[in-house]
């Protein structure tokens, strides 16, 4: 009996709970669609794109986006590039120390951002950076989880390809370059996803750094323009479904990649 | 291009053999194959190196400093050996915010990471509709802290939130609830929001655990005539051992270093109930600008993740026995 109802009780739950994790979503969607004042339940629901132009008027949510942007795609460049070649040295060529090396970049992913706060910002004042967008990237780029994986990756790719390109006379940038990052595009796009979301969703160091309201990123922007809202919800919901929409739908498109990166990177981190 | 000439003289290992390059002379051909070899490969890695110096191993150093002195936010410093932390002990305002942090990673870790393996089971079990459910339960995953703080403030809000109305709806509720006026229930409203943002990251690891689990296993299960819990037990959570102890210690290492969400969802209210120890770091350090404080903080911070980050990896080498 129980055996066979099973099946059904195992789609129901999940169906249930889907639907339950799908309804802040949701609401956040229809409330922002709905003037403040109106009534999301009561009869006279009807579409109103009256929020969107106050929240794009009031606050420069685009800009914010922009910044976020910037500082997002270029940290996951920059991440890319030098984690590979980093990477790649410690998997094919032992000069000495390397190993050292590898070490103390491994023991230091165990070191957490939260823990260089203050240095960072004693650090970046020293250096005029405080403030700017750089100073987002720069601390970003230090961190060293992307080698491990990389490494763990490349140390899985075949030597025969190399040795038939040295052969040909190619160098090892030329290996690095021709070779190891075509070969390794979905350990790239796994680190590149996981990376780019992380700082996207960076909050404590911009926070600290950033005063300027021209400088902010959307993670830090967005909760500045809601605290002057505090009994209305329309607009500061309004505001929450600028940022998430274009972050969803990027999600939508790429899902299938994202979530099997996320699984790969987060698996990886061992 | 520097990168350019390196390429060029690595060279082929064949053609350094008979006909003995000039730059070798006295040394063997492949010693000096290897300096080049060396010095590309340092050469590859020094980018990141500067990087990481920079940014990464002078602030632990610099901080480290910090947190012997008596250091103003103007830079006046007064070495104070080890005052710093042992105030630490006296600070009444740090040691709950110490609590707080501990009490949250003690609930949210086991319960984030129990209900993460249950979504994974429950969709591991489904063919038709599968990429619907992994998509609703990682979705809010890719939302920023911002995001979900304030979806989840208004959420709760008494008299207008969803949360309320569907209590009240479906009879679990009486009158309103007043989410993030008590200090129990903000702390399970942080824990709901937690969850809810995070728990498509724990579901995904455990669900690309489950797919790796061989078939062949359920199979002889099935011969024996194993009850389905028997089968859960005896061979789908072994299999998972080594992706637990990874989702435990993420977890509990992003639980200790809690911030956002209670900085955005209850402001660490009410009066102080919910404020972290990464809050500790950023009043000490940027409000009431105790650098050297905030500093001995951080390293306290640092060295409970580096435990944790030891445990792991001695449980893990276990596992592999």
């Amino acid at each position: 009996m129980l055996d066979r109802i099973y099946p059904y009780v195992v789609r129901i739950a999940a169906a249930v709970l889907a639907v339950m994790f799908l309804t802040p979503i949701v609401w956040m969607l229809l409330l922002s669609l709905t003037p403040e004042g109106g009534n999301l339940f009561g009869g006279g629901f009807h579409v109103s794109m009256d929020n969107y132009r106050t929240v794009l008027n009031q606050a420069p949510i685009f800009g914010w986006m922009g910044n976020s942007l910037v500082v997002s795609a270029v940290t996951t460049a920059l991440v890319l590039m030098l984690a590979s070649m980093a990477a790649y040295s410690f998997s094919r060529i032992r000069f000495p120390g390397s190993r050292v090396l590898f070490v103390l970049f491994l023991s230091a992913m165990m070191i957490p951002a939260e823990a260089t706060l203050i240095p960072l910002y004693l650090l970046m004042r020293d250096f005029h950076l405080l403030g700017t967008r750089v100073s987002l990237i720069l601390p970003a780029i230090a961190g060293p989880m992307g080698i491990f994986i990389l490494k763990q990756f490349f140390d899985g790719l075949p030597k025969d390809l190399e040795e038939a390109a040295r052969i040909d006379g190619a160098g090892f940038f030329k290996i690095w370059y021709r070779i190891f990052l075509p070969l390794s595009r979905p350990a790239l796009a796994a680190l590149g996803i996981f990376t780019f979301i992380g700082s996207w969703n960076d909050y404590v160091w911009p926070l600290i750094s950033i005063s300027d309201k021209a400088y902010m990123t959307i993670t830090l922007g967005l909760p500045m323009f809601q605290s002057s809202y505090n009994q209305e919800y329309a607009l500061p919901m309004t505001a929450n479904a600028l940022a998430a929409i274009p972050v969803l739908i990027v999600f939508l498109i790429f899902q299938k990649q994202i979530i099997k990166g996320i699984a790969f990177t987060g698996g990886k981190e061992m | 291009m520097a990168s350019k000439t390196l390429a060029g003289n690595t060279g082929s290992p064949g053609s350094a053999g008979g006909t003995g390059s000039a730059g070798a002379s006295a040394r063997s051909p492949k010693s000096s194959l290897n300096r080049q070899g060396w010095a590309a490969g340092i050469l590859m890695v020094l980018p990141y190196t500067i990087f990481f110096a920079l940014f990464s191993l002078i602030p632990i150093l610099y901080g480290f400093r910090v947190s012997f002195y008596d250091w103003s936010l103007l830079g006046d410093k007064t070495f104070i050996g080890l005052q710093n932390y042992t105030n630490l002990f006296a600070d009444e305002e740090f040691r709950s915010n110490l609590f707080n942090t501990v009490l949250f990673t003690v609930v949210s870790v086991p319960l984030i990471t129990g209900v993460g393996l249950l979504l994974a089971v429950l969709v591991n079990g489904i063919r038709k509709g599968q990429s619907f459910l992994r998509i609703s339960f990682f979705m809010p995953y890719v939302l920023s802290v911002s995001v979900i703080s304030s979806i989840w403030v208004i959420f709760l809000q008494p008299y207008t939130g969803l949360l309320n109305k569907i209590l009240r709806g479906i009879g679990l509720a009486g009158g309103e609830i007043f989410w993030l006026a008590d200090p129990t229930l903000a702390w399970a409203s942080i824990v709901m929001a937690t969850l809810w943002w995070t728990i498509g990251f724990v579901f995904v690891l455990f669900l690309a655990g489950l797919q790796d689990i061989p078939e062949s296993f359920y199979e002889a299960a099935g011969l024996e005539g194993a009850s389905r819990w028997q089968t859960f037990r005896y061979i789908t959570f072994p299999s998972l051992s080594r992706v637990t102890v990874l989702v435990v210690v993420l977890q509990t290492i992003a639980s200790f270093k809690i911030f956002g969400q209670s900085k955005l969802i209850t402001g660490g209210g009410p009066a102080g109930a919910t404020k972290t120890v990464v809050f500790s770091i950023y009043e000490n350090g940027f409000q009431t600008f105790q650098m050297g404080y905030a500093s001995a903080i951080a390293f306290v911070l640092m060295l409970v993740i580096l435990a944790v980050s030891l445990l792991q990896t001695l449980l893990l080498r276990k596992l592999g026995e």
